[in-house]
């Protein structure tokens, strides 16, 4: 057995770093009720995501099935698989819990996936818990409507030192305190890679030192989206910003907004700007026709257009150190579902009492109305 | 959450003896009401003529009280996808009437926003439950309408007011509502509304709503409080090279506001032509919108159109 499942929380408050997920995700888990919404927890790798699931089945002897998303290659499979299971009563009466990991790893090609599974969890007598590491992942831009959204933080330097602490202890293994503490800093808040690393270098001796360390390999870390707007925008090599966004975990979709977020915080003059959207223009439709046509061979023309042909938009590279910015468009959409629906529900309600469509209430009514009363 | 009444509805005439003006529509559908008997009926005509009002007063006169139960009240602009007609209409229209009529009655507001698509289903609809329901269409252009469907209909032509029909409207509202309105006030609202009654009475609600004793001054100041200024505002944004708000400002208008891409482009076309720019920029721009326009319905997202598009207008900015 691996430390990092020997050394799993036994109880729901040994969940290390995480009292306000743990709280959010109780308060859930107690109010739930078949066909409520799920609950989707996300943050980093190794912050304690399924640690807590599995911990909540055992304290309250709970069936946990567990599934990982990106096993499921179609909407069918989803259906058999899940469904199947969610009608089958539990073979000791237990209660279940469901747990789908990685929810943003459902395979891309299969659009029908978030739909399926917001049927599923619609329709549930079970909870459903999801996990995904970028719940703004824009392919899960409806399914969030139907989860509440609990957040994991990476876990806290002091807490990971804590705990590797704790397991030296109780493995009699002697360690430098400034071991731990570059575990615990190379870590970045993934206590498991932490326990990984501290069992790495314990299997070889009970006492480890600082010189020790440099046993571990580097772990691969992925460029971050920034990496990659950073090369598209710097570079004025067409393959170059082309290739930029082969290494980052992020659907291509996605990146478009993030260019289009950051073209006027790179980009100053007129021309670029005028030039580099037009070549979103372009981009999205090639987006269409992928959607449209059901055929993802359009995609690598949407592609190379929103990174080379948005590259090759400037003149010259700006010397500049540029901050950029997440996406207004899907902060957007997470946040304001809720007002937007409220105010087509207040148009609807004036179209059915003044006999007349929306958008002429929108035209016609409107700007007059909000002179006559401050309600509107 | 209406705390008060729209004058527009509230003086709306409830029967068709209470219209003021079209006298040669109203005549002929108040001898199909006496006759019980009305066919599928087409109204077109501009906008605040009274198309709605007729078609509502019509169904008051018919059906008395209980109007209500006997039509369907649908439209066209909001519910445009060919499943209303296939099933919202379609049901309605198959079930027997209630009462001494022996049909219902669907009014179809602004039926020229209907697809072709949903106009073929429609006029099969129209065809097999003659016996059990009537058609009100509403339209601004007949043109817009299929012509199997219009040589099924009896068609009415809906007249521009005269301005004595929309001053008799005007001293309707003055004396229910006991205000005091001058003599240029009401030259003032006859010309901004354009013969439109439905901008006629919302001007004088907020004109009133601003000062009791109404003048030429309070009408044209409720007027250009009135008139959306939010699109203008974005282009002149642009054209002083100010790209960032003049995204922010889209952005509010499109996913905050709700308005739909369709008609912010429509507004900045109208009014590319009151920019200070050059004449030969202005037809430039025309092209460019017309070029985005187009992407738009080839499928575009319409934010990032929009947006590309307003980028284009930094190419005439006055810092270049």
């Amino acid at each position: 057995m691996s430390w990092t499942e020997k050394y799993a929380p036994k109880r729901v408050e040994e969940v290390v770093g995480q009292k306000k997920a743990v709280e959010q995700f109780l308060t859930w888990y107690k109010s739930w009720q078949p066909r409520k919404r799920a609950a989707l927890f996300h943050g980093p790798a190794g912050t304690g995501k399924t640690s807590l699931i599995e911990v909540l089945g055992k304290e309250k002897n709970l069936e946990v099935v567990e599934m990982n998303a990106s096993d499921f290659r179609t909407a069918q499979q989803i259906r058999e698989v899940l469904g199947q299971a969610m009608k089958q009563k539990s073979l000791f009466m237990k209660r279940k819990i469901f747990m789908i990991d990685e929810i943003d790893g459902l395979a891309s090609e299969d659009r029908g996936g978030t739909g399926e599974i917001i049927k599923i969890i619609k329709e549930s007598h079970y909870p459903i818990v999801l996990t995904a590491n970028n719940p703004w992942n824009t392919k899960l831009r409806s399914l969030r409507q139907y989860c509440q959204l609990i957040q994991f933080g990476k876990v806290y330097y002091w807490e990971i030192i804590k705990r590797l602490q704790l397991i030296c202890e109780k493995e009699g293994v002697k360690c430098e305190k400034e071991v731990l503490s570059q575990l615990a800093k190379r870590s970045e808040g993934d206590l498991r890679s932490a326990i990984n690393d501290l069992e790495t270098l314990a299997r070889a001796k009970k006492q480890i030192k600082l010189e020790d360390l440099k046993v571990l390999g580097i772990r691969r870390k992925e460029t971050s989206i920034f990496d990659v707007l950073k090369m598209i925008f710097k570079t004025k090599t067409a393959i170059a910003a082309k290739l930029s966004i082969q290494n980052v975990d992020k659907d291509p979709q996605e990146i478009f907004w993030w260019i289009e977020q950051n073209i006027i915080n790179e980009y100053e003059k007129p021309e670029e700007i005028a030039n580099a959207f037009d070549m979103l223009s372009r981009a999205d439709l090639f987006i269409q026709r992928t959607k449209i046509r059901q055929n993802w061979k359009y995609e690598k023309y949407m592609i190379d257009l929103m990174t080379a042909g948005v590259a090759l938009a400037k003149k010259e590279m700006y010397r500049k150190f540029t901050r950029y910015q997440y996406p207004d468009k899907i902060k957007f959409l997470g946040m304001t579902k809720v007002e937007r629906k409220e105010d087509k529900e207040k148009l609807l309600e004036l179209s059915k009492n003044l006999h007349c469509s929306t958008k002429k209430i929108r035209e016609d009514f409107l700007p007059f109305l909000k002179i006559v009363s401050k309600n509107f | 959450m209406v705390d008060f009444e729209v004058w527009a509805e509230k003086y709306r005439p409830k029967s068709l003896k209470e219209v003021i003006n079209q006298g040669h529509v109203v005549g002929r559908l108040q001898a199909f009401v006496k006759d019980k008997n009305v066919p599928h009926c087409l109204f077109a005509g501009p906008a605040g003529t009274g198309k709605t009002t007729c078609a509502l007063a019509m169904a008051n006169d018919l059906y008395g009280k209980d109007w209500r139960a006997n039509v369907l009240e649908t439209n066209a602009s909001d519910e445009r996808g060919i499943d209303v007609v296939r099933h919202k209409i379609k049901d309605f229209s198959r079930m027997k009437a209630i009462g001494n009529v022996p049909y219902k009655l669907v009014i179809l507001d602004e039926a020229d926003a209907l697809t072709r698509d949903a106009q073929q289903a429609l006029r099969r609809t129209m065809e097999n439950f003659t016996r059990t329901a009537r058609f009100v269409l509403v339209c601004n252009y007949s043109s817009r309408i299929i012509d199997p469907i219009q040589s099924r209909a009896a068609i009415f032509r809906f007249k521009p007011l005269s301005e004595g029909d929309q001053k008799k409207y005007i001293e309707r509202i003055v004396k229910g509502e006991k205000l005091k309105i001058t003599v240029d006030g009401i030259k003032a609202i006859l010309t901004l509304a354009e013969g439109d009654l439905r901008r006629v009475s919302n001007l004088l609600q907020a004109s009133a709503a601003m000062k009791k004793n109404i003048t030429e001054d309070i009408v044209y100041e409720a007027a250009s409080r009135a008139k959306p200024k939010d699109v203008e505002e974005m282009l002149k944004m642009v054209l002083n090279g100010n790209f960032k708000d003049a995204r922010k400002k889209l952005q509010d208008l499109l996913l905050t506001q709700g308005l739909a891409a369709e008609d912010i482009i429509k507004e900045i076309h109208r009014q590319i032509y009151n920019l200070e720019i050059p004449e030969e920029d202005k037809i430039k721009l025309v092209d460019k919108t017309g070029e985005y326009d187009f992407r738009i319905s080839e499928g575009g997202s319409e934010l990032i159109q929009l947006e590309a598009l307003i980028a284009q207008f930094l190419l005439f900015s006055k810092k270049r």
